[in-house]
């Protein structure tokens, strides 16, 4: 072909639809993180609790394995809220170990190597490049915690019998909203802290240090100052208290905390929502295809 | 015969140790990483960790003073849960984290370990430099925060009962002995996260893992416990503790052990960080 033929020619091809182009990301991101084999085999090893919770589930309801195993029912732990609550916390600190491994990466590679703009020159805005980042934990957070947890309810509610499912219907609401609150404070979190430190090890340390020390500092402060505040500057112990809400329980997880710790649960979700707020601020004063520095 | 008498001198000389010299290049690099520890953009986040427990204390002393000094026995119990609770295990861990993670691991971000290996400096010289200096920032930072809770705690606890409990009671003993305390985790923290910073490309993995480990201290049974530095610094604890129901309950380790063991292990780890960094080759490109 002649070089004068060379005109410019949209393409022609199939387009992605709109909605779903953000999880091109991931799609991408998956292929790199699945590279290292350590983590692939962490990623498997957090399987094994929901593995356990079927195998204690299924005890309740065979008679003839219990007689082998030389066990009463009694003996067994009760398959209730708490149950699956300490089922979402078990996945939910794991879901927080492995954002804390691929988390702070996410966004500070494309800052740090001005890579922002290949992304933002195409058909892309920057709430679907950020989504897509997100998108990244989410699923794989998702895929470890309520997707095996409401199939735990769903395996118990089958064994159980009819009536379980409509009377524990609270329970599977509480699995998928506390998952999700949980996957949408990681996330934010890791992303914020990916897009404004560009150190791996720093990032990773800030998200890591965020939680162990609010949780330090929040316990001293309820104890010095005889005050719930605490409660919710520590992250780990603002999660219990939604989850004990959401649940319908009180200090669940026995940590003796006095009757002035325990913050009342509308206060919890509105740190929730304040901490979401303040990590889509700094994203969006971050992510931009170029940064002006005056 | 000239000749023979320089070839002997040279012969002697290379027999004796040139300590004068590494002693120069070792507060040679002293005086640069001070610099940089001290000074850098990393540091703030260190001055905001250190100064956490001065202000908590200082808001304390403002807010419930005249309770501190009413039931100050209970009050020394309630310092003593902060500084192990607070201090130690969260402030002294990742501060000293942080520090020392990023002596070797810093300059591999920043690009500019090259010029400290291609810069006639015994490895092993620029080990003991980076060390020290780490040690010299985590110390003044940490005992300096540690001093100044006591400050604000002593405030609290009203002028009588302040120079009772100071001079009359066991106060200036309990004080030197938290400060001894904070140095001696700075010490062992310190080794511990120099060597990881320089056998792990994401350090953050084993410094999980350490936390981890030293928060479960007090479940493990008493052989494991030794292995962990908060069991050697629990043991020197003045007010000692209790670590809750579920604990193993181990003898502390009485000072004479804790002391030099700690000390051993730090040179211990060191002699392991030299090692290393004689096989360290530097891979930019991976960061």
């Amino acid at each position: 072909m002649a070089v004068y033929e060379h005109t410019y020619k949209p393409y022609a091809g199939k387009l992605t639809p709109e909605w779903s182009r953000f999880l091109i990301i991931p799609r991408h991101a998956y292929k790199d993180i699945f590279r290292s084999k350590l983590f692939t085999g962490f990623f498997a090893l957090c399987f094994v609790g929901p593995l356990i919770f079927a195998i204690m589930i299924y005890l309740h309801h065979n008679i003839n394995a219990l007689l082998m195993l030389e066990l009463r029912v009694r003996d067994l732990v009760p398959i209730n809220a708490e149950f699956f609550q300490i089922f979402i916390s078990i996945q939910g600190g794991l879901g927080f170990l492995l954002t804390v491994i691929i988390g702070p990466t996410l966004i500070s590679r494309d800052l740090a190597n001005n890579g922002l703009p290949l992304y933002l020159c195409r058909p892309f805005s920057r709430a679907e490049y950020v989504i897509g980042k997100m998108s990244v934990l989410m699923i794989l957070i998702s895929s470890i915690t309520w997707v095996p947890g409401l199939l735990l309810f769903l395996f118990q509610s089958y064994l159980e019998g009819a009536g379980w499912f409509g009377n524990n219907l609270r329970i599977a609401v509480a699995i998928f909203l506390l998952s999700w609150v949980w996957i949408i404070i990681l996330a934010l979190l890791s992303v914020t802290i990916s897009a404004w430190v560009k150190w791996r090890m720093a990032a990773s340390a800030a998200l890591f240090g965020l939680f162990m020390i609010t949780n330090a500092m929040g316990i001293i402060i309820n104890e010095l100052f005889r005050t719930w505040i605490g409660s919710i500057i520590s992250l780990s112990i603002l999660m219990q208290t939604i989850s004990d809400g959401l649940f319908g329980l009180r200090d669940s997880f026995d940590m003796d905390l006095n009757e002035y710790m325990i913050a009342p649960v509308w206060s919890a979700w509105m740190a929730f929502g304040l901490i979401c707020a303040l990590c889509l601020f700094l994203l969006t004063r971050k992510v931009r295809a170029y940064e002006v520095v005056r | 015969m000239s000749s023979s008498a320089d070839a002997q001198f040279v012969e002697h000389a290379s027999d004796k140790l040139p300590w004068s010299l590494w002693m120069r290049q070792i507060a040679a690099i002293l005086r640069l990483e001070v610099k940089k520890n001290f000074l850098g953009r990393r540091a703030i986040l260190i001055y905001l960790l250190a100064l956490a427990p001065v202000l908590l204390m200082a808001a304390m002393a403002a807010t419930a003073g005249g309770e501190i000094s009413r039931h100050s026995g209970l009050a020394i119990i309630i310092f003593a849960n902060i500084f192990e609770g607070f201090i130690l295990r969260t402030v002294v861990f990742f501060g000293c984290a942080w520090i020392f993670m990023n002596l070797f691991r810093g300059e591999v971000v920043d690009k500019s370990l090259h010029y400290y290996f291609l810069a006639p400096v015994r490895r092993e010289v620029l080990v003991t430099g980076k060390y020290l200096s780490g040690l010299l920032t985590s110390i003044f930072l940490f005992a300096g925060s540690t001093v100044g809770a006591l400050f604000f705690f002593y405030l609290a606890l009203g002028q009588s009962a302040n120079s009772n409990y100071t001079f009359n009671g066991l106060g200036l003993g309990h004080s030197v002995s938290y400060i001894s305390i904070t140095v001696l985790a700075c010490v062992g923290y310190g080794a511990v996260f120099l060597v990881v910073g320089l056998f792990f490309r994401n350090p953050m993995i084993p410094a999980i893992i350490i936390y981890g480990w030293e928060f479960i201290n007090f479940l493990l049974p008493p052989v494991l416990k030794k292995i962990s530095i908060i069991h050697y610094l629990r043991s020197l604890s003045p007010v000692p503790i209790p670590e809750g129901p579920y604990a193993l309950i181990a003898e502390p380790t009485p000072a004479w052990l804790s002391v030099p063991g700690l000390l051993i292990l730090t040179s211990l780890v060191i002699v392991i960080a030299s090692l290393q960094i004689r096989r360290m080759e530097i891979k930019y490109g991976g960061e």
